[in-house]
């Protein structure tokens, strides 16, 4: 029922303010107290730590004299603990709950709940599939652009053609299985990526040591790999080191996403030549922005709806092109690194 | 007197100590947080748990038999993800249902068959039926999430049946009180105690203990499959990590509840004291905002403490039972 009253919404907004995108920007006022919790998909992953500093940063800047917690489940844990999050974060009545989904479509009851105790739900990095539960989702980048970026790298790293492999997180991640099959559209979509063919798809669940070892399984079985595409920070590293240790960054490579501090080295010492990635902490702050702006009253969240997010400018929300009856601020954009922009980026 | 002296006895039992644990914990939570009273919350304290505490019921039957089950959270995984994969065949959910019953039935047979006709560990076992149940279910659901079940199914899981309280918890009380009835009142309760303790003597006493072997590891499947339903209906879909490790989990609280590894002792209402122990401490400390590190950690204390004080304190109890 939701779903399709935001639907029709979404319709009717679209066609009304289609002619005003430039609207004037709101700007966001802070001082007023509302108790936000931001919730990673789990502890111990620095990106996500890095998005807690862009929120903290977006917290004392607006003033908020209530709570942001980070808060996150164990990574075996990721999905009950995440439902056991929100559900708890409504029952102590906090303003909006900022989440990176990985429990998919489970979380919807949780975070329908949620919205009924009177919070806002805002998605960062991950979505939920459906959008049901959701009030806005703040996109990193555009979901098909990754696409195009990790087919062109793979292009240049393998110098054309060749076998390639990719290496996710959990089957189950909606970021990833997105940007996936986004690459694997634009793979179709233009004849200079011929050359390129993939050759399978496996999951390291986004832990060291099993990325690890999925990698190296990766090299047994496929002889004639010339490269790794992990769209994930703790894959691309993985895969990396497993290729350096054994001594294959010669003849197998690495990219994908990665962090700069912990791509550095293998950047240098070229087994991952080339990869991306935006900015984690300008993703947290982005999303603290919009979350305060809803819970405060002062964002609707209507499409159409444009706003001035502190140092990082001003945003639109906007259909979600991948998710039908979605909205989404989209952040933006892309930084493809490699030894020459590395280094400064590392520090 | 006497009655004073009996008192202080039965509180030097496992379960006496893990109620005044538990009355403590609650006590430190209704004093330290607004909300952890209020109706709501008390309903979704079960609730967010309510698939391993119906599981560890039945769990505390297997371990008291001196068996494991490790394929428990396998085959909730295999039932939610069957019953997804069935929905979207366009198979009647009612129907869905029943199948996936019959598949923890199944499930449980060839657990029970293996342990007790063929003779092998049921630690060996069930650790098969974990990859492999948990493989079926991969196979069904793929690398997908399965959702839009029907409206009536959804609310099962989520909204209240009888004023604020949901079906799940209402099938916990039922399902406490009809294993309490069958374990500490019936023969077959007897016979459970007996194996447990030492099945040569069953054997020699003419119990069919093989029987009685299948039967749990049957009560065991069932419940699971049907646990795993109510955990498709709660979160309104499936994929095919659900109810990952639940297992560990379960057996954690059958084990905090005094139930022996070896077999043989431990009681249902100990079962019902470490659920709400962990229940309880899990939700004061959410509801305190104390991370997801912390809390795995005090949980594994617990354990930890709940290994080492029946050594300490039972010797004494055991010889006043004696005299």
């Amino acid at each position: 029922m939701n779903y399709f009253k935001t639907l029709g919404l979404t319709a009717a907004l679209l066609m009304g303010t289609s002619g005003m995108a430039f609207a004037q920007a709101k700007t966001i006022a802070g001082g007023s107290e509302v108790d936000m919790v931001l919730l990673p998909k789990f502890l111990g992953i620095l990106v996500f730590d890095q998005a807690n500093e862009g929120a903290q940063e977006a917290h004392a800047e607006l003033a908020n004299p209530g709570d942001l917690l980070f808060q996150g489940p164990t990574p075996e844990n990721s999905v009950a603990g995440q439902i056991e999050i929100v559900t708890t974060a409504a029952t102590n009545g906090v303003g909006a709950v900022m989440i990176s989904n990985n429990a998919g479509d489970q979380i919807t009851p949780a975070a329908e709940a949620a919205q009924a105790a009177g919070a806002k739900v805002v998605t960062w990095d991950s979505p939920i599939p459906s959008g049901a539960g959701e009030d806005i989702f703040v996109a990193q980048v555009d979901f098909g652009s990754i696409g195009v970026v990790m087919a062109d790298m793979a292009l240049s790293i393998t110098g054309g053609s060749g076998q390639f492999a990719v290496l996710s997180a959990t089957p189950d991640a909606a970021n990833q299985n997105a940007w996936i099959e986004a690459m694997k559209a634009a793979l179709a979509a233009d004849a200079k990526y011929a050359g390129l063919e993939l050759v399978d798809v496996v999951y390291g669940d986004d832990q060291a040591e099993v990325s690890y070892n999925r990698a190296l399984a990766l090299v047994d079985s496929y002889p004639d790999l010339k490269l790794i595409m992990a769209p994930t920070t703790v894959g691309i590293q993985a895969a990396a080191k497993a290729m350096q240790d054994e001594g294959l960054c010669d003849t197998v490579k690495t990219s994908g996403l990665g962090l700069p501090s912990e791509m550095v080295s293998y950047t240098l010492n070229g087994c991952a030549p080339e990869f991306a990635l935006w900015d984690f902490r300008d993703l947290g702050y982005l999303t603290y922005y919009t979350a305060y702006g809803l819970a405060t009253g002062q964002l609707t969240g209507e499409i159409g709806e444009t706003f001035t997010a502190g140092r990082m400018g001003d945003f639109t929300v906007e259909a979600d092109p991948g998710r039908e009856g979605a909205k989404r601020i989209l952040m933006g954009p892309f930084t493809v690194y490699n030894a020459e922009n590395v280094e400064a980026a590392a520090k | 007197m006497n009655a004073l002296k009996a008192g202080l006895v039965k509180l030097q039992s496992w379960e006496g100590f893990l109620l005044v644990v538990l009355i403590f914990i609650i006590l430190m939570n209704a004093s330290l947080t607004d909300n952890f009273l209020s109706v709501g919350n008390q309903m979704n304290l079960f609730m967010l748990s309510i698939e391993k505490i119906i599981v560890a019921l039945v769990m505390t039957f297997v371990i008291i038999n001196a068996e494991i089950d490790l394929s428990v959270g396998s085959m909730m995984g295999l039932s939610a993800c069957a019953f997804g994969w069935m929905f979207q065949q366009g198979v009647d959910p009612v129907l869905a249902i029943g199948i996936c019953l019959l598949i923890g039935l199944v499930g449980g047979f060839i657990n029970g068959w293996f342990v007790a006709r063929v003779g092998l560990p049921s630690l060996v076992v069930t650790l098969a039926t974990l990859i492999g149940y948990r493989g079926l279910a991969r196979v069904l659901v793929e690398d997908r999430g399965i959702g839009d079940f029907p409206q009536w199914f959804n609310d099962l899981g989520q909204k209240g049946l009888i004023g604020p309280v949901p079906f799940g918890l209402i099938a916990f009380v039922i399902l406490f009180i009809g294993l309490y009835v069958v374990l500490q009142r019936s023969g077959f309760g007897r016979k459970t105690y007996v194996i447990g303790t030492n099945r040569e003597v069953a054997d020699f006493a003419g119990i069919d203990t093989g029987r009685v072997k299948i039967v749990i590891f049957v009560m065991s499947g069932l419940v699971s499959a049907f646990a795993g339903l109510l955990f498709a209906a709660r979160v309104g879909a499936v994929r095919g990590d659900v109810a990952n490790g639940f297992e560990l989990d379960i057996i954690t609280m059958v084990l905090l509840g005094g139930v022996s590894i070896f077999g043989g002792t431990g009681t249902l209402v100990g079962t019902l004291l470490a659920i709400l122990i962990v229940l309880n401490l899990r939700n004061g400390m959410a509801l305190l905002n104390i991370t997801g590190h912390i809390q795995t950690g005090v949980v594994g204390l617990l354990l930890i403490a709940s290994v080492l004080v029946p050594r300490i304190k039972l010797p004494t109890v055991k010889a006043k039972e004696v005299t």
